[in-house]
């Protein structure tokens, strides 16, 4: 295999650990919309982090073999579709932390009610189904979708 | 290097087969997260067996379709009239054809679990099923993506 194969099977090997993290995410939060003991909210927002481990794996390939493939493949660092797909990314990454910090503070609501009698709760219910942390969780697996749908098309190269 | 560039119409099918194969990818790996994630959680064993299922259902199956039409779709175009395929194209057929046996038994076995709760057999295998197939799809992936011998 030549270096530009090597690299582009690591970019791709990214790109499938942060989308797929991204899925992963995405299917665990749908399960936790939908239960109300706090125990359960904690067991399901606790495997979100294994999601986030292959989202930050998966970004650092996809973003550093994305680089290095730029220059392997004869493209400019200044071609619109590559700076929109940088901007993409950043933006994916920093809807999906701000996300991400606001489900961390909704698991540590669960594990305080969970230690003290595991009853249903209206405030941890409001903050699971809090339409700010959905849209923000959601909006960066769109931007994600729309960043994959960019490296295919590579519009403008 | 330059890089290949694709025709434009080769495009959406590659874009769906891809989106498909990582849709398939996620939900997959969230099957075997649910399943390691019930050992030893006899309390919660009913919650993860139902979110394991719905993910097969509502994120493999859909998402195995998408893959494989897309798959179709772009082979086609890229190798028509019957043209022999490359290796790297043979592999992706391989996961994803004799694959699909693996899944029905991965379907199967989900709804087992579901409905004998975390004592059987069924809560073991799932997991390890869908583990086997995530590595399958990592296989095609490196296949595909860096299409060794081409």
């Amino acid at each position: 295999m030549t270096t530009y194969q090597w690299l582009l099977f690591l970019h791709v090997t990214g790109a499938f650990l942060l989308l797929g993290g991204g899925v992963i995410a995405g299917a665990l939060n749908l399960m936790a919309l939908g239960r109300e003991r706090p125990s359960e909210i904690l067991l399901l927002f606790g495997l979100i982090r294994i999601a986030v481990v292959s989202i930050l794996i998966g970004t650092l390939l996809a973003f550093v073999f994305g680089l290095w493939l730029v220059h392997e493949a004869g493209y400019g660092y200044g071609e619109g579709w590559i700076v929109a797909a940088i901007i993409l990314l950043v933006l994916a990454n920093a809807l999906g932390g701000i996300g991400g910090r606001r489900d961390d503070r909704t698991a540590r609501l669960a594990r305080e009610l969970a230690a003290s009698g595991d009853a249903p709760s209206a405030e941890l219910r409001g903050r699971v189904r809090d339409p700010i942390s959905l849209a923000l969780s959601y909006g960066s697996g769109l931007v994600l979708v729309a960043l994959l749908a960019i490296m295919i098309w590579k519009p403008g190269a | 290097m330059l890089a290949i560039i694709r025709p434009d119409s080769w495009n959406l099918p590659l874009f769906l087969h891809v989106l498909g194969a990582i849709i398939v990818f996620g939900s997959t790996a969230t099957v075997a997260i649910l399943g390691f994630a019930s050992q030893g959680r006899a309390e919660h064993a009913a919650l993860l067996s139902r979110a394991a299922l719905r993910t097969f259902l509502f994120g493999i199956v859909p998402g195995f379709i998408l893959m494989r039409a897309g798959a179709q779709w772009i082979a086609d175009k890229e190798f028509p009239d019957g043209a022999k395929t490359p290796g790297w194209v043979d592999v992706g057929f391989l996961v994803s054809e004799p694959g699909i046996v693996l899944l029905i038994i991965l379907g199967v076995l989900t709804w087992m679990w579901k409905r004998r709760g975390a004592g059987g057999r069924a809560a073991r295998f799932v997991p390890l099923l869908a583990s086997l197939y995530v590595i399958a799809l990592g296989i095609a992936i490196f296949a595909m993506s860096g299409k060794p011998g081409s």
